[in-house]
């Protein structure tokens, strides 16, 4: 956090320095795709020429001044956690599809664009999508891409005044909805308490049995005379 | 006391009159692409080989195509040829082209844009290297003909025309205006590049009453563009107040609005396409973001079946309202794919 603070110091020293370009803010720009069989999250992050040595402190943490495959896949993984999405109420886990990353004399003119690409297969009626990645430093867009070749109907839109959250409801016109989910998947939300219970009713049977051993060795054994 | 200029900015007499230019015989439109198809053969003839081999592309070059960008092209390179590197009797030739393809008005517009990042490499001093009006870039895509299909680009820092002819249709869209400064003086008088752009929407959303206003501002900050460079072939969800919730004046002030981007083509094309966004003004949005006194910085997006505008006012350089983005769009006919099935 110190580190991150000196940096912010630094950077804030440089604005000034260049006039064209997005310099203090870290720009993340997000596009929702809410397809019949899922939903996409594309984020665009764009780092200011003055925001680059704060975004290094986070992606390059052995600070050789260049991002390796490793660091990409941790910084993306960083990205991934501090996104979420929700699906009817339902934190909806979203997996890694691609990421690409540009040059870093790109990123240190102000123009390199980190892009990140997430999906979830679940789906529903109800969205809602918040980033929490680097707020301090961040300018956010978020928007829900129009697909009106999959009849997707999209309302009551709501956004933070920093777009960092976005929620809607949406559906498919007739023909074109969400794949049919198996009868089963909606009781998704109890899984947990359902697998504790055959737990339970497991280490009961396992109990009674033992139990049940014992009870009949000691009839075996005072029938023996033992 | 310095005169302003914005540009003809009495567009209202220009709405009126490319609303004729659609009833204007065909005739009309055919001698309009002769006359720009003789300019950009003129402007080929006034190149040697080495130039012409670097101006030309293949009609189908998707990555020249896609070629654009607000930035400067020191840090996004642009492909064709560079105005610096061409001799004055080569640059007029390009620049007659260009203005045989706009409107008057639209070519003013890009002039005036184009002299914009000059004085800016000029306020810039000794950073003002990625500016000024030597590094904007010509270039064609195909053989320049009334017939088939070809393509325009112009642009630089801060401008990016893609202008597809396809027949006697002239399509602008994707293109990207901005501007930085926003306001300038040039020979004595203040140049406001995207004045009226500016200007005509605050007067629209001013315009509105307080109902139509609450669905017309959004409760959130617009950053930036959201469609712009690299970002074809997307459409977002539209927001704000539908322009069938509009009354007749207000509706005709969204038009002349629209028609800031849509009036940079020739007449004949700028009518056309006049025609058709009136056509879809039921289906059309627009949306609102930040104060409504003219001179605050406000971020603004009009949305329909075919079109996109974004007018986005930027900070960097300290006063957002001196530095502008604008995107100009058509979903289902950006580079003329509705015509050319690309």
């Amino acid at each position: 956090m110190r580190r991150i603070g000196l940096n912010m110091l630094l950077a804030l020293s440089l604005i000034g320095a260049a006039e064209a370009h997005r310099l203090d803010e870290y720009l993340q720009a997000t596009m929702i795709e809410v397809k019949p069989d899922g939903i996409d999250v594309e984020i665009h992050l764009t780092p200011g020429v003055a925001m680059l040595p704060v975004l290094m402190a986070v992606i390059d943490p052995d600070r050789d001044g260049r991002i390796s495959p490793a660091e990409e896949r941790a910084y993306v993984r960083r990205v991934a956690r501090e996104v979420e999405l929700r699906v009817d109420g339902v934190p909806a886990p979203l997996s890694f599809i691609e990421s690409n990353f540009p040059a870093l004399e790109a990123m240190r003119e102000g123009l390199g664009t980190i892009a990140v690409k997430l999906r979830t297969a679940r789906n529903g009626h109800e969205l809602r999508f918040e980033n929490r990645h680097l707020p301090q430093v961040s300018a956010y867009l978020v928007n829900c891409l129009a697909a009106p070749s999959d009849g997707l109907v999209v309302s009551r839109q709501k956004r933070d005044e920093a777009q960092r959250s976005i929620e809607f409801e949406y559906s498919f016109s007739a023909g074109a909805g969400p794949r049919p989910r198996p009868a089963w998947t909606a009781l998704e939300p109890f899984w947990p308490a359902a697998i504790g219970m055959l737990l339970l009713a497991r280490m009961s049977v396992l109990i009674y049995r033992a139990k049940r051993g014992e009870r009949a060795a000691k009839i075996s054994s005072q029938s023996l005379g033992t | 006391m310095a005169k302003t200029t914005f540009l003809w900015s009495s567009t209202s007499t220009f709405l009126a009159a490319i609303l004729c230019c659609g009833l204007a015989p065909a005739q009309s439109s055919s001698s309009v692409a002769s006359k720009i198809v003789a300019s950009a053969n003129s402007f080929l003839n006034s190149l040697d080989d080495g130039q012409r081999s670097k101006v030309l592309f293949e009609f189908n070059d998707a990555a020249q195509r896609t070629k654009w960008s607000n930035l400067p092209t020191t840090m996004v390179p642009r492909a064709g040829l560079k105005m610096g590197d061409l001799s004055g009797p080569q640059r007029k030739a390009a620049m007659d082209l260009l203005a045989a393809t706009l409107s008057k008005r639209g070519y003013e517009k890009v002039l005036a844009i184009v002299e914009g990042d000059e004085a800016l490499k000029i306020a810039s001093g000794g950073r003002g290297a990625m500016f000024g009006r030597d590094l904007f870039y010509i270039s064609i895509l195909g053989k320049p003909s009334v017939k088939d299909p070809w393509m325009l680009q112009f642009g630089g820092h801060h401008l990016a025309l893609n202008i597809t002819m396809v027949g006697l249709d002239g399509i602008l869209t994707p293109s990207l205006t901005a501007a930085q400064p926003a306001k300038y003086t040039l020979d004595g008088k203040t140049v406001r590049p995207l004045g009226a752009e500016n200007d005509k929407a605050f007067a629209l959303v001013n315009a509105l009453d307080e109902g139509q206003r609450k669905q017309a501002i959004l409760n959130y900050k617009v950053a930036d563009l959201v469609l712009g460079p690299g970002q074809d072939g997307k459409t977002i969800q539209p927001e704000g107040i539908k322009c069938s919730a509009m009354n007749a004046s207000q509706q005709a002030m969204l038009l002349e609005l629209v028609g800031e981007w849509a009036g940079i083509v020739n007449e004949q094309a700028a009518a056309a396409r006049m025609v058709e966004i009136k056509a879809n003004l039921s289906g059309t949005w627009f949306a609102w973001s930040g104060p409504t006194t003219n001179g605050m910085p406000a971020y603004y997006r009009i949305q329909g079946p075919t079109l996109v505008i974004e007018y986005a006012p930027q900070p960097l350089g300290g006063d957002p309202t001196m530095h502008i983005h604008t995107i100009y769009r058509d979903p289902t006919n950006d580079y003329g794919k509705k015509l050319i099935g690309h």
